[in-house]
């Protein structure tokens, strides 16, 4: 699913790995789901929702499915 | 949201190579029990020796994963996926068995009760999870 977790997270400086240690999941999970290989649980999608700050529909882009 | 009781357990990196100890255990008594204890000995040391390498082997997300403590929810839907994977291959071995066994003129056992345990299982867990869900 597309979305905007690489902008956000390139906009506020984090890593992949920092990003993922505060959202507690691995790297590779953040890393999937920013190549749109990984659609994350709805815990998961509120807890990045909440992290930056906007609504999970800011974040994520169903329009394609 | 659903909560994982398990979690606290799955997620331990001693998880992997502590079952596998348990388990050469449990075949080194057994063995023991039906007289070939050398052999009981070989499956404790591979058991135990694959423990020890999950254990002190690197950081790979594939080896975190499957030892416990790189595991979350990217990884437990991989491992459903693989745990189903791996189910049907099973089935399909235990299917073809079964119909080569018939076609000799053989009973077809134990394929056959194997499959009815596979078959069995899935009906109740689909009624189980379709209730609980």
């Amino acid at each position: 699913m597309k979305n905007k977790v690489r902008a956000l997270r390139m906009r506020q400086n984090l890593a992949q790995g920092q990003l993922a240690a505060a959202m507690g999941v691995s790297r590779q999970t953040i890393n999937s789901i920013e190549n749109e290989r990984y659609t994350p649980s709805l815990p998961l999608a509120l807890a990045l929702a909440r992290y930056f700050g906007i609504t999970v529909e800011e974040m994520f882009d169903d329009q394609g499915l | 949201m659903t909560k994982d009781c398990s979690r606290g357990i799955t997620r331990s990196k001693w998880f992997l190579p502590a079952f596998s100890l348990v388990l050469g255990l449990v075949m080194l008594a057994v063995s023991w029990l039906g007289g070939s204890l050398g052999q009981g000995l070989i499956s404790l040391a591979v058991l135990a020796g694959f423990g020890l390498i999950v254990l002190l082997a690197g950081r790979s997300e594939t080896v975190r994963g499957l030892r416990g403590d790189g595991r979350d929810e990217r990884f437990a839907q991989i491992d459903l996926r693989a745990t189903a994977l791996s189910g049907l291959a099973v089935i399909v071995a235990l299917i073809v068995a079964w119909l080569v066994a018939t076609a000799r003129g053989q009973s077809g056992s134990p394929y056959g009760w194997l499959l009815a345990i596979a078959g069995l299982t899935y009906l109740l867990a689909v009624a189980w999870f379709r209730w609980r869900g």
